[in-house]
């Protein structure tokens, strides 16, 4: 376990189970703020000879994920004004075992991937997978608004855990394409924060039920 | 050339949110008629992009390029009424998304790159977000809300399958630009497991989008609470973008020799949305959620038909195309009954019939040729739907199809007889004016000619569009 992108990733796991057992929306966001990072500079470990624009697109993935959305959402309810409970469905030690399933779940699955050769870590694909459903699993167990938001920002570090990692395929110029995408969903989002705010004078989403069969 | 017309409306869009409030209208019907010109030229011509790594004109996009130009066209000459006669507050984020909205959807018709078209069906969402919280209450914020969320995790689930389509050629050594033509060329190499999740998790994102079922759950209140010339574009074009990435995909597979467990996939989707529609659509209380499970349904019957393969591949691009003319229209339509009753309700409405006749012949054509009425175009689409699901022979599903299309008529023409025809103390608020009015006439029209007369270089395209998955006769 002395690879360095094993440590890295397994700096990942770890905010995905503090994610799990956080109750506040600020601590929240820095957890979500560290694991853009961590997740944003694997692809330097990984690939030995990178160009200098492979080296630029890394840090400016880094500036956008760890910096720019979490920033979004922390103005966003800077602005909401609340510093309250993130609501769950679930608990937050029901949650953090979920969490501890899920990984040990993941890397069982795993091993039955026939994943394409020449990658050095064997942490990758538990991780991406584990962050995804994590991701998921905040979407899902949690009622307040802001949450949900910040359960598919991490859907998203999973899947990008995914793309830069197994293939290299795709050129930056498509990536840059992809982050801007997700940069925009999170920033409307953010707007529309505001607004449910605005209307309902708070931001759980049990309020938002009067459309419905 | 190609890029042309895409950029065009989107540089427009930036434009019109600065524009003072009135300069809006004029700018979309201009821009609606420079688009068609683009498209007609496009189809004509068919030009190679500047970089053909990304973009491509290919059959099944030209198609949708035409359908989305025509109808928009139409709609913005329809949307200069509804704006006069509604009450905007901030028209010119109006008439700005709008045009963004135009410009991204165009994009999907074009790209031909996998990455490309993920990030241009997530744009058409957060383009098309402003134009469903235009309204400013409390549920219109709720359907924005559903429709951003649920998409944006939906799509995500795209890109995911996106990415592990290109981990099915890092495991099958293949290196070609990851563009769909490129693969459907050398599909035999890819890693059959690989490509499978890929289409899956493809499925179930795009399939969000699409308005499949289960992942459905947006769309109703999306459609609903949208002003109308939006619903029009949400349901007459905007499925069909993301139909498009499915499709493609579908192609992918087809050329794989995975075409069985795609096209099964396909089918059980198709048929759980027809279901699903035709058990909502019995009790709806509101004459627009109404079309939007209608939506549903069409989507289902050309998942369905897409997945069956052969005639019913044909049948389904020719619901795709009906559909977007008929249901657009319909929508449009709804906007008069909407601003002239000001309900919501189908029990709010009555007697369309003699309080605004030109309204109800726009209204009651639309009926007939959505719920497949001999001489609409959805009649000879569903038939070659059926025809080619008894050649191949699955009995029970085809059994299944046309129940549920008997009871979605029946709840269908239920609704519509009493909007139509029941008395009613209501007074209209709206007289009716001409470009309210023609662009539905316009659109049935098109839709009624096309099932008599269908022009060789349209037929030719189809025809090619459908080739790949075994299409046509």
């Amino acid at each position: 376990m002395s690879n360095p992108v094993d440590v890295i990733l397994s700096l990942v796991l770890l905010s995905c189970l503090f994610s799990f057992g956080s109750s506040r929306l600020p601590g929240l966001i820095k957890v979500l703020a560290f694991q853009g990072v961590v997740v944003s500079i694997v692809p330097l470990f990984i690939d030995p000879n990178m160009t200098g624009g492979g080296i630029l697109f890394t840090i400016i993935t880094l500036t956008i994920r760890g910096i720019v959305i979490p920033l979004c959402i922390y103005l966003a309810i800077k602005k909401v004004a609340i510093h309250r409970e993130v609501e769950p469905i679930v608990g937050y030690h029901a949650s953090m075992l979920a969490g501890l399933g899920l990984i040990v779940g993941a890397m069982f699955v795993s091993r039955n991937f026939d994943v394409p050769a020449g990658n050095a870590s064997v942490l990758l694909l538990p991780t991406a997978i584990t962050v995804l459903v994590s991701g998921m699993f905040l979407l899902m167990a949690r009622r307040n608004a802001i949450a949900m938001v910040l359960g598919y920002i991490m859907m998203e570090n999973g899947i990008y855990l995914v793309g830069t990692t197994f293939s290299a395929h795709a050129r930056h110029i498509v990536e840059f394409g992809i982050l801007l995408d997700v940069l925009a969903g999170v920033m409307i989002m953010a707007i529309i924060l505001q607004n449910i705010r605005r209307t309902f004078d708070d931001v759980d989403t049990a309020l938002l039920r009067t459309l419905k069969e | 050339m190609l890029e042309f017309v895409f950029l065009a409306p989107f540089l427009a869009g930036i434009v019109a949110f600065f524009l003072p409030r009135n300069l809006g209208r004029p700018l979309l019907v201009i821009i609606g008629a420079v688009h068609l010109l683009l498209s007609v030229l496009i189809w004509v011509r068919r030009p190679v992009s500047m970089f053909p790594e990304y973009f491509a004109v290919t059959p099944e996009g030209l198609l949708s390029l035409l359908v989305i130009s025509l109808l928009f066209f139409l709609i913005s000459i329809y949307t200069t009424g509804y704006l006069k006669a509604s009450n905007i507050k901030s028209e010119n984020i109006f008439t700005g998304s709008m045009l963004l909205f135009l410009s991204t959807m165009t994009l999907v018709t074009l790209s031909d790159h996998i990455m490309v078209m993920w990030i241009a069906i997530e744009a058409t969402t957060l383009a098309s977000a402003p134009l469903i919280y235009t309204h400013r209450t409390s549920a219109s914020l709720e359907a924005t809300w559903k429709y951003v969320l649920i998409c944006s995790v939906g799509i995500a689930m795209a890109l995911l399958g996106s990415v592990l389509i290109t981990v099915s050629m890092d495991v099958g050594k293949v290196d070609v630009p990851i563009s769909f033509s490129a693969l459907t060329a050398v599909a035999k190499s890819l890693d059959p497991m690989w490509l499978k999740a890929g289409f899956v998790f493809i499925l179930v994102g795009y399939g969000t989008k699409m308005g499949l079922a289960p992942m459905h759950t947006w769309l109703p209140d999306a459609h609903s609470e949208a002003p109308s010339p939006a619903s029009a574009l949400l349901s007459g074009v905007l499925l069909n973008c993301a139909y498009l990435g499915i499709f493609k995909t579908n192609n992918i597979m087809v050329a794989a020799g995975l075409g069985d467990f795609s096209g099964a996939i396909l089918m059980v989707f198709g048929l759980i949305s027809i279901l699903a529609a035709a058990t909502f659509i019995l009790k709806q209380t509101e004459y627009k959620r109404m079309l939007a499970y209608s939506s549903i349904e069409n989507m289902g019957i050309i998942a369905f038909g897409t997945g069956v393969g052969g005639l019913a591949a044909y049948g389904a691009i020719l619901c795709l195309i009906h559909h977007s003319l008929i249901k657009s229209s319909l929508f449009l339509t709804s906007g008069n009954i909407l601003l002239g009753y000001g309900s919501r309700l189908i029990k709010g409405t009555g007697n369309l019939v003699n309080r605004m006749p030109r309204t109800f012949v726009a209204f009651f054509a639309g009926f007939a040729g959505i719920s497949g009425f001999p001489p609409f175009g959805i009649f000879i689409g569903e038939l070659f739907i059926i025809v080619g699901t008894f050649r191949a022979g699955h009995y029970v599903s085809v059994g299944i199809f046309i129940l549920s299309l008997c009871v979605i008529f029946a709840g269908f023409a239920n609704q519509v007889l009493k909007i139509s025809f029941d008395d009613t103390d209501a007074t209209i608020q709206l007289p009716e004016s001409a470009v309210m009015v023609w662009p539905q006439y316009t659109l049935l029209l098109t839709s009624l000619v096309l099932c008599f007369w269908v022009p060789n270089t349209l037929y030719q395209t189809i025809i090619h569009a459908v080739n790949a998955i075994g299409g046509g006769f």
